[in-house]
């Protein structure tokens, strides 16, 4: 889910873009080029998730997929979603002015998601990838809602409702997300572990 | 939405001729003064400059409308929401409904705004190609990194998009119907693990491939920006009515008569 422009006052497009030159600042540090395909296959399938629809009752949503994106890069899935957000914009789908929030906004949850991913070495479980998939899926997005609500609470009394709104949305699609996110989480383990972020080398010797 | 967003890169118009970096410059400029405008009037102003702007593009408008129509969809029930929802005193009420019309002014300036940026942007990227767009943000001083790794992912989507295609008629044609389950959620996460795969192990290919004939991580081109005085007069021109937008904006003539409307 985006914010889209002309919504959210000044300061926030200020704090969105100072917030995001700060997320990007710490996680683009010793970017290596060889780095690059990685990182634009998952800014491109992020992109192309949105267009995956999943019916539901009477309408149909999207899939945003950051906190998946945030397994597979880890603490680079910032950058990723950042550009996913440019591009966006560039498309007309999104905003221009609110590239920073969005960036925020769906940055943060997947490094949060990276986070809770990452404790899945900490307990064992049978099937801790889907477990801590689904988790770090719905985390992620719950993340992302959050700030969505508070930036349209900061922009004005008037958007008190809509922000309730959008939260409401954002718990019902944290189900879906959580749900897709551990199957597919739980696929990789299987099919290609080495794509996941974090994944611990089997010991040898 | 078209992802082609250049596709009509090639009409010659005097925005296309326009050099590609003071273009995007300047008008970001009046993407940002639109964003922060809180006057009806004034944003409406912005519209007529932003269709002037799209019109002189000569960008087919079935195209244009065919791009801007999905953040209209998407602003679409705020026209509902606000005015039911907006704190205070309601105008009138509709079958009990509270509506006011300080909400319903809301959502036209914020559907108005969306809109007049959207339009901005599509007059941006539309009218020139996408490689030599990226190049001029490269010249403008954005990482090389960035710039790469944009014009990489531009590639990719279309690569990927029909990927997904073809794999979602190979789910079809095995009998797969999306419905709202579980099951439908468990395919879906292992399609889009298959998709993550394939495109990985393509990219890896391609990668490997531009890495023989001797790739480094840069870019060369032939392309050369040759900055004119006409294409600063365009700048200026779009930079100046921004300004006067955002200054009688906040000198508030209509903050004040917006106030005596209701």
């Amino acid at each position: 889910m985006h914010i889209a422009d002309g919504i959210v006052s000044g300061p926030v497009i200020g704090a969105g873009f100072a917030g995001m030159a700060l997320l990007a600042a710490a996680t683009m540090r010793n970017i290596e080029m060889d780095e690059i395909p990685k990182l634009s296959v998952a800014t491109a399938v992020f992109f192309v998730a949105s267009f995956i629809h999943i019916p539901f009752v009477v309408a149909s949503i999207h899939l945003i997929l950051n906190g998946l994106v945030g397994m597979i890069l880890g603490k680079r899935a910032f950058v990723a979603i950042m550009l996913g957000v440019v591009l966006q914009s560039f498309f007309g789908f999104g905003g221009v002015t609110v590239i920073g929030i969005n960036s925020v906004m769906m940055g943060g949850g997947a490094l949060l998601a990276y986070g809770v991913w990452q404790l899945r070495h900490y307990v064992s479980i049978p099937k801790k990838e889907v477990v801590f998939g689904a988790l770090a899926g719905a985390l992620g997005i719950f993340f992302s809602g959050c700030i969505f609500a508070l930036a349209l609470v900061s922009t004005g009394d008037a958007f008190l409702a809509s922000a309730k709104l959008v939260l409401q949305y954002h718990l019902f699609l944290m189900v879906l997300e959580g749900a897709v996110t551990g199957a597919c989480a739980g696929f990789l383990a299987k099919a290609k572990p080495d794509l996941l972020a974090g994944q611990r080398k089997p010991q040898t010797s | 939405m078209p992802l082609d967003i250049d596709r009509h890169a090639h009409v010659a118009s005097s925005v296309q001729r326009w050099d590609p970096r003071i273009k995007l410059v300047a008008l970001m400029v009046f993407i940002f003064a639109t964003a922060l405008l809180k006057t009806l009037p004034m944003v409406l102003a912005a519209f007529i400059i932003a269709a002037v702007v799209l019109l002189l593009s000569r960008i087919p408008l079935g195209f244009v409308a065919n791009t801007v129509k999905w953040i209209v969809l998407f602003l679409l029930p705020f026209f509902i929401i606000l005015p039911v929802t907006y704190p205070g005193s309601a105008t009138f009420h509709f079958l009990g409904i509270p509506f006011a019309m300080e909400g319903l002014r809301l959502a036209l300036l914020v559907v108005v705004k969306s809109l007049v940026i959207v339009m901005t942007a599509v007059a941006i990227f539309g009218s020139v190609r996408f490689d030599i767009a990226m190049i001029a943000l490269q010249r403008l001083k954005c990482p090389s990194i960035i710039v790469q790794m944009l014009l990489f992912t531009y590639r990719y989507i279309f690569l990927f998009m029909a990927e997904m295609e073809r794999m979602d008629i190979a789910m079809k044609a095995r009998g797969f119907i999306k419905g709202p389950n579980l099951y439908t959620l468990k395919v879906m996460g292992e399609f889009v693990g298959t998709l993550l795969i394939r495109s990985f192990e393509r990219t890896e290919r391609i990668y490997k491939a531009m890495l023989s004939k001797g790739y480094q991580g840069e870019l060369h081109t032939l392309v050369e920006f040759n900055a004119g005085p006409k294409d600063f007069v365009k700048a200026v021109l779009v930079i100046a009515l921004a300004v006067a937008l955002l200054s009688i904006d906040l000198a508030g003539p209509f903050q004040i008569a917006e106030q005596s409307w209701y």
